[in-house]
């Protein structure tokens, strides 16, 4: 594939533009890709201060008391967001809902265990450990497992 | 969102079960009872008493998400149930045990039932084993795929 980047003036009219014959999943990795770049959300740490973060470093949404965190690699933040608008808005950068409380990014998902009662147990990269119900356990093994 | 496991997961439980039973009553009534023999009908009570223990299974089914504590307390009931009814059956079937036999009928069905459930977990580790290499593989292309782009 032809990649040619052109320097424009205004940063405001910086776009990309994906020439292709046709929508092949490569294109629409390029696409998810590109588009999660950079994606920042707004939170609370500290309870006060609104603070900047980037979608790459959230392990996972979780859902306490009906408010939103977004646990990111060094920090907890708090986001005004509900649990669903987080899963439908993430979903194509890899987030996926893994029980009624918790949305977790695959791509910082270590690996899985069996638990009791057909659930599995989310080993994530930075060590925490989830719940993956039984409800959603089939769902998250066709995303990563496809037809298998 | 519903899942095969939901299904397939009591057909496993109920093979594995009358696989137990039979394996079981062969090897208790060689060592007991060598001179008894049966009729083929015999052969029907393992899937019948595997079944009737897999239907028991209702009371481990919840909608919601129990805790360990609730998982391990309704397995504990399920075990009852089982043993209540096996050794129900034989009693209405007017067969009485010595006190000896009657307690290794005990814990060879609470045999069996741990047996089934090792068998079930022992699954779940081989397909979170297959869904982990598939993670990698996952991981993998998108992290190709980014680094293609950077």
């Amino acid at each position: 594939m032809k990649v040619s980047i052109r320097k424009i003036a205004r940063k405001e009219q910086e776009q990309v533009i994906i020439e292709c014959v046709e929508i092949t999943k490569e294109i629409r990795d390029i696409h998810s890709y590109i588009t999660a770049k950079g994606i920042e959300l707004s939170g609370t740490a500290d309870g006060q201060h609104m603070q900047r973060f980037c979608l790459e470093d959230v392990h996972y949404f979780e859902a306490v008391d009906e408010k939103v965190f977004a646990c990111a690699d060094k920090q907890v933040y708090e986001i005004k967001m509900r649990l669903y608008e987080a899963e439908t808005t993430y979903k194509e950068y890899h987030f996926v809902r893994c029980s009624k409380s918790v949305v977790l990014n695959l791509m910082k998902l270590e690996s899985i265990s069996p638990a009791l009662n057909g659930r599995f147990f989310a080993h994530m990269k930075n060590g925490e450990k989830l719940i993956i119900s039984r409800q959603y356990a089939g769902a998250l093994k066709r995303i990563v497992m496809g037809g298998i | 969102m519903k899942d095969n496991k939901d299904f397939l997961e009591p057909i496993m439980a109920f093979l594995v079960c009358t696989a137990c039973i039979t394996i079981l009553e062969g090897v208790v009534g060689m060592i007991l009872y060598p001179e008894q023999k049966f009729g083929y009908d015999a052969f029907l009570s393992p899937p019948l008493f595997g079944f009737c223990s897999v239907l028991l299974g209702i009371v481990t089914y919840s909608k919601k998400e129990l805790s360990v504590k609730q998982v391990l307390i309704r397995r504990g009931i399920h075990l009852l149930l089982i043993e209540g009814l096996i050794l129900g059956v034989n009693y209405v079937a007017g067969i009485i045990f010595e006190p000896l036999v009657f307690w290794m009928l005990v814990a060879a069905i609470a045999l069996v039932f741990v047996t089934v459930y090792v068998v079930l977990w022992l699954n779940d580790k081989r397909s979170a084993a297959m869904f982990n290499e598939q993670l990698k593989r996952y991981q993998q292309q998108i992290l190709e795929t980014e680094n293609r782009l950077d």
